[in-house]
């Protein structure tokens, strides 16, 4: 299944089959067994045809690949342009592999509206994938939008408490902060008449955009505080985890899955790709922050007494290392940023999961509800403590492997900010692991928890892929890495190119 | 210019949508005592439908034929031909959800559209007039008829209040406008628009010609409900019957705005920057501010009619090759969110106009879960969010005003439009997000709100993914119009 | 003969003593009376110009301007009456029903 036709068609495909499938349920299905059935295989062919971008992507190319480009907008002058590199090729499929599950998660705990909930999900990963797949600016900011209303209604439909409050919060920072990037994006164009990604990055390149040089600090900062929101980088977090508590669980999976690295891809992707100059000169107090988020977040983490609040801090520490990474401008630290998004989304989605089918059978995330459930649920103990041992970092596990190249990146331009940053990793430990004990082990503290019954099928399907992908991850990594690294290469070369210069001199 | 004393037939067929719409309106007049009392409603609509369709079909007819016509008082281009297709949908539509409404209300329809023609009549006229007195008329026409309309719900004591306030203020603004003019003309020796401009063109300006832009500005700035003039709106919007509103926040708002566009830029008017600025600039903020804090949600969305006539007029202080363009394209995709937002509101309150506080809409999701997405799809299109037509127009207008380097004035619209959106948020999170207070069933949508609701979606949506049409032609007229 | 100056004050005075009789005065009444002064004074105006340009559509302007005062009227009057018969009072601060 490859040759030239389905290459110039596979972006379209992938992004846009959610939707046909949602716009079909609207229509088509009325028992809610069949939407739960068709949505599953709506995504899982969505998952299907994405694996084809890794798979046939050429992999010692850097260049944006399965490229389309077709005018759209004649004024002002907008394009439908897709393209993945090896670093949004896998952020797509990511997205891909965690809606299924999220169908399948979602099974049993959404019984009311149960069509909406689906059509929801279906628009979030066409949003998704159209965010990682645009390389004109002003679809990416569509897409990029476009993720805000299915989400903030997911939240607010079927989110528990204070659901409402939580969706409005989350959509006015987002939506506040994206603002500030909309404003820097119409600068461009008027600057440059053009909102194609490639064309702008080459004319800022040349210098032939008129005032740039005085405008670049504050187009840097309208783009990256619509992507620190997203990340949530230290101190624009506190929506996250009003959303995660509140949030359904397939929200939660995607949200802290997916749309998290929205903002990490982007300022990979833009902030670097454009400004290579103003990140050099912002990278310091950024990582400063990035190390703030790392150990705040661990250190919230570690006395929350809500399960679902203590994965949603583990997720503003564990994004802290992508910024680092990010902001570190090696190779090494840019790869394991990349790296640590695939592995955070398959394993905090996976963590996410696990305390949804906990709070299906209790109905609350307290953490101090329960207590020796190793006894009676122990096939979910032992998945949840190898899910727990990925998200920490064991070696052999998805979790190490990125983190260890942000911090030997990072070591390599600042030792401090290496060891700051290595204390992360032993906060993660402490923290899950502690929660890890309160849960599963010693006496059941709680009459109801003795009765809980074990995963059945349907959860072991959901949860075994996650748990497989941070094997795999963790064991064979070269096979993300090598997709990677040319696409992070000429990312960095723009940077790397000013480094010598200034060396040189 | 045509020096015979008869005007040709020619010139007939440059007034036609003017003159369909008339003949229907007095058909609709004169029928109305005639036919039984039982089918009335129904029989009359249909007649003011039709008349409304003729009046579209009058418009592409006529735009075949541009050109000066009655001793060069009206003038038929591009630019007409538009503001005239939007005033008749938009009539057409209004009808559309009219027909339910005047059920259950228990409004006698006869004159109610007739009265929707005629105004009709006055802003297809505004559109095309390029002579002040004209204009002055046919704003006169385009007024008096909603002023009447306004007060259509005769036993409600809110209706006729808000009738009597809108017209106080509205006869107060006209008579502003029309000083306007009697200082232009005593400035230029000429109320024809183009005498005017080349008049100004020409060299020294006089003071008369600034307090009369001054003083026109005023009266027209009344009409659109633009700060500082716009204390009316709430009151009005609030007690007029929603079709009404829906009316007379898009139609007459958009065929004045076609009169300013030619005013100030075809006309050159000195001073139009400042103006324009501080106007546009207190019309987003208050009106955003003031609809924060509403309840009624007739009233919020009066405040949120402010606010988006603050930016349009961002527009008029952009250049016009860009301004231009962008305001008549703004018009256009408000007019579709706006009378389908109101049109969804008016079946809603039901008899009596009971349920129009934002409390009465929680749970709409659940009860009546097509209408709650129309409606949602609105006000998305109003925040200005991508794929809808609120969002090109907000960028365009925006765009425009970049190039002309009014940072100041875009940084102001952009914080804006964050506040704005806090409110629209309020009523979708109302419909989707809180549970139904009291199970008060919502009726199904009758036929004729189903075809309003579809072509309003449609077009707010079309005009959201292929802005291109509707703006190449506005561009076309622009330069048209810059061109005499 | 009068100069052009003293008429247009003139006319000004009127319409300023529209305009705050318009804002000052309660009786709805009287402040439809004010907007009647106010179109007035932009007559006077019309006419002064009129002379001044040696142009005759100015003076043509004010029995348009009369016409449509006088259709506007009607229509005031009428809405006057519904406001009375609901209301029984013409006092604008007892017209109240809509908060400003």
């Amino acid at each position: 299944m490859n040759g030239p036709g389905l290459n110039s068609i596979i972006l379209a495909l992938v992004t846009f089959i959610p939707l046909a499938g949602a716009l079909l349920l609207l229509f088509v299905p009325q028992r809610e067994r069949d939407i739960r059935v068709f949505s599953l295989v709506i995504s899982l062919l969505a998952f299907v045809l994405s694996l084809h971008l890794p798979v046939h992507l050429q992999r010692a190319q850097g260049g944006f690949q399965y490229e389309v480009n077709i005018p759209w907008i004649p004024t002002p002058n907008i394009h439908y342009h897709m393209g993945v590199d090896g670093i949004s090729s896998w952020l797509v499929v990511l997205t891909t592999f965690l809606t299924p599950l999220c169908v399948l998660i979602s099974w049993k705990s959404i019984r009311e509206r149960v069509k909406e909930f689906f059509i929801l999900l279906l628009i979030l990963e066409t949003a998704l994938i159209g965010v990682f797949v645009s390389l004109d600016l002003f679809l990416f900011y569509f897409f990029w939008e476009a993720t805000l209303i299915p989400m903030a209604l997911l939240i607010g439909m079927y989110g528990h408490g204070r659901r409402v409050y939580a969706a409005v919060k989350f959509f006015l920072y987002t939506m506040i902060a994206s603002m500030f990037m909309l404003a820097a994006i119409l600068w461009l164009y008027a600057k440059t008449g053009s909102f194609d990604f490639v064309t702008i990055q080459n004319a800022v390149r040349g210098g032939g955009v008129e005032g740039f040089a005085t405008a670049a600090p504050w187009l840097f900062l309208g783009f990256f505080v619509a992507f620190a929101v997203k990340v949530p980088l230290f101190p624009l977090h506190t929506w996250l985890p009003d959303a995660h508590v509140e949030a359904p669980t397939a929200g939660s999976v995607l949200l802290a899955g997916v749309l998290l690295k929205m903002g990490t891809y982007g300022m990979l992707r833009f902030n670097l790709g454009l400004f290579p100059e103003q990140s050099r000169a912002n990278a310091g107090w950024i990582s400063v922050l990035a190390l703030i988020g790392i150990i705040y977040g661990a250190l919230v983490a570690l006395v929350q007494p809500n399960m679902k609040k203590l994965i949603a801090y583990s997720s503003i520490s564990h994004l802290g290392f992508v910024v680092l990474g990010i902001f570190s401008f090696t190779q090494t630290g840019l790869d394991g940023a990349t790296f640590v998004m695939l592995a955070h989304g398959v394993s905090t989605g996976a963590l996410f999961m696990l305390a949804g089918i906990l709070y299906e059978r209790r109905h609350t995330y307290e953490i101090s509800e329960f207590g020796g459930l190793a006894t009676p649920m122990p096939r979910y103990a032992a998945l949840f403590l190898f899910i727990v041992l990925s998200s920490i970092g064991l070696p052999l596990l998805n979790g190490f492997v990125g983190e260890f190249l942000v911090l030997s990146g990072t070591f390599r331009t600042s030792a401090l900010y290496g060891v700051l940053g290595a204390t992360g990793v032993i906060w993660s430990a402490c923290y899950l692991l502690w929660m890890y004990q309160r849960v599963f082990f010693g006496k059941v503290t709680h009459e109801i928890n003795e009765v809980l019954p074990d995963l059945d099928l349907r959860e072991r399907i959901t949860l075994w892929p996650t748990a497989a992908a941070a094997l795999v991850m963790g064991v064979a990594p070269l096979l993300w890495l090598n997709a990677i690294d040319p696409a992070v290469q000429s990312t960095l070369a723009p940077l790397t190119q000013m480094a010598s210069k200034v060396v040189g001199r | 210019m045509s020096a015979s004393a008869t005007p040709l037939a020619v010139e007939y067929v440059r007034i036609l949508p003017e003159l369909v719409l008339s003949i229907f309106g007095m058909a609709v007049m004169v029928l109305d005592p005639l036919i039984d009392e039982r089918r009335n409603q129904r029989t009359l609509g249909n007649i003011a439908l039709l008349g409304s369709l003729a009046a579209i079909i009058a418009t592409l007819y006529q735009s075949q034929y541009p050109g000066p016509g009655f001793w060069n008082m009206v003038n038929v281009d591009a630019f007409s031909v538009f503001f005239h297709f939007l005033v008749t949908t938009v009539t057409a539509i209004v009808i559309l959800t009219s027909y339910d409404y005047m059920e259950v209300q228990q409004i006698r329809a006869g004159e109610y559209y007739g009265l929707i023609l005629f105004g009709a009549v006055g802003m297809c006229l505004m559109s095309s007039a390029v002579e002040l007195v004209l204009i002055f008329i046919a704003l006169e026409i385009s007024s008096i008829s909603t002023y009447i309309l306004a007060g259509f719900r005769r036993r409600a004591a809110i209706s006729s209040e808000a009738s009597l306030k809108y017209f106080l203020l509205g006869s107060f603004a006209t008579a502003f406008f029309l000083y306007g003019v009697a200082l232009m003309f005593g400035a230029t020796g000429s109320t024809s628009i183009s005498v005017i401009s080349q008049v100004l063109r020409s060299g020294q300006i006089p003071v008369l010609a600034y307090a009369g832009i001054a003083l026109m500005f005023v009266g027209l700035g009344f009409k659109v409900a633009a700060a500082p003039f716009h204390i009316w709106t709430p009151d009005v919007y609030e007690g007029a019957p929603s079709p009404v509103v829906g009316f007379m926040s898009t139609a007459p708002k958009a065929a004045v705005f076609a009169v300013l566009l030619r005013i100030m830029f075809e006309a050159n008017a000195p001073g139009r920057l400042w103006l324009i600025w501080v106007t546009a600039a207190l019309s987003m903020t208050l009106g955003n501010i003031g609809a924060l804090v509403q309840d009624n949600v007739k009233r919020l969305l009066a405040y949120s009619s402010i606010a988006h006539a603050g930016y349009l007029l961002v527009a008029f202080a952009a250049l016009p090759s860009g301004g231009i363009p962008a305001a008549m394209f703004y018009t256009a995709s408000y007019a579709a969110m706006n009378v389908g937002a109101f049109a969804v509101v008016s079946h809603f309150a039901s008899a009596g106009e009971r349920y129009v506080t934002l409390e009465d809409y929680s749970g709409l999701g659940r009860r009546s879960p097509l209408l709650a997405a129309t409606l949602t799809i609105f006000l998305l299109s109003l925040i200005g969010i991508p794929i809808t037509g609120g969002f090109f127009a907000k960028f365009y207008v925006f765009s425009a005003a970049l190039q002309a380097n009014l940072v100041g004035l875009v940084i102001i619209g952009v914080l804006n439009s964050a506040i704005g959106a806090y409110y629209y948020l309020r009523i979708i999170v109302m419909m989707y997000m809180r549970e139904p207070r009291e199970e008060a069933p919502v009726p199904a949508a009758p036929i004729g709100l189903r075809a309003a609701l579809t072509l309003t979606v449609f077009a707010t949506i079309y005009l959201g993914i292929l802005p291109g049409g509707v703006l190449e032609y506005a561009s076309r007229s622009a330069a048209e119009l810059m061109r005499q | 003969m009068v100069p052009l100056s003293y008429y247009l004050v003139l006319s000004g005075i009127l319409f300023a003593c529209g305009v705050l009789g318009f804002l000052i005065k309660r009786n709805i009444i009287t402040i439809f009376m004010s907007i009647e002064l106010m179109l007035n004074g932009v007559n006077l105006s019309f006419v002064a110009f009129a002379a001044q340009w040696h142009a005759l559509s100015g003076q043509v302007f004010v029995f348009f301007v009369m016409v449509v005062a006088a259709a506007e009227s009607a229509v005031g009057l009428a809405i006057i009456i519904a406001v009375y018969r609901t209301r029984q009072t013409l006092n604008v601060d007892q017209i109240n029903l809509l908060k400003l």
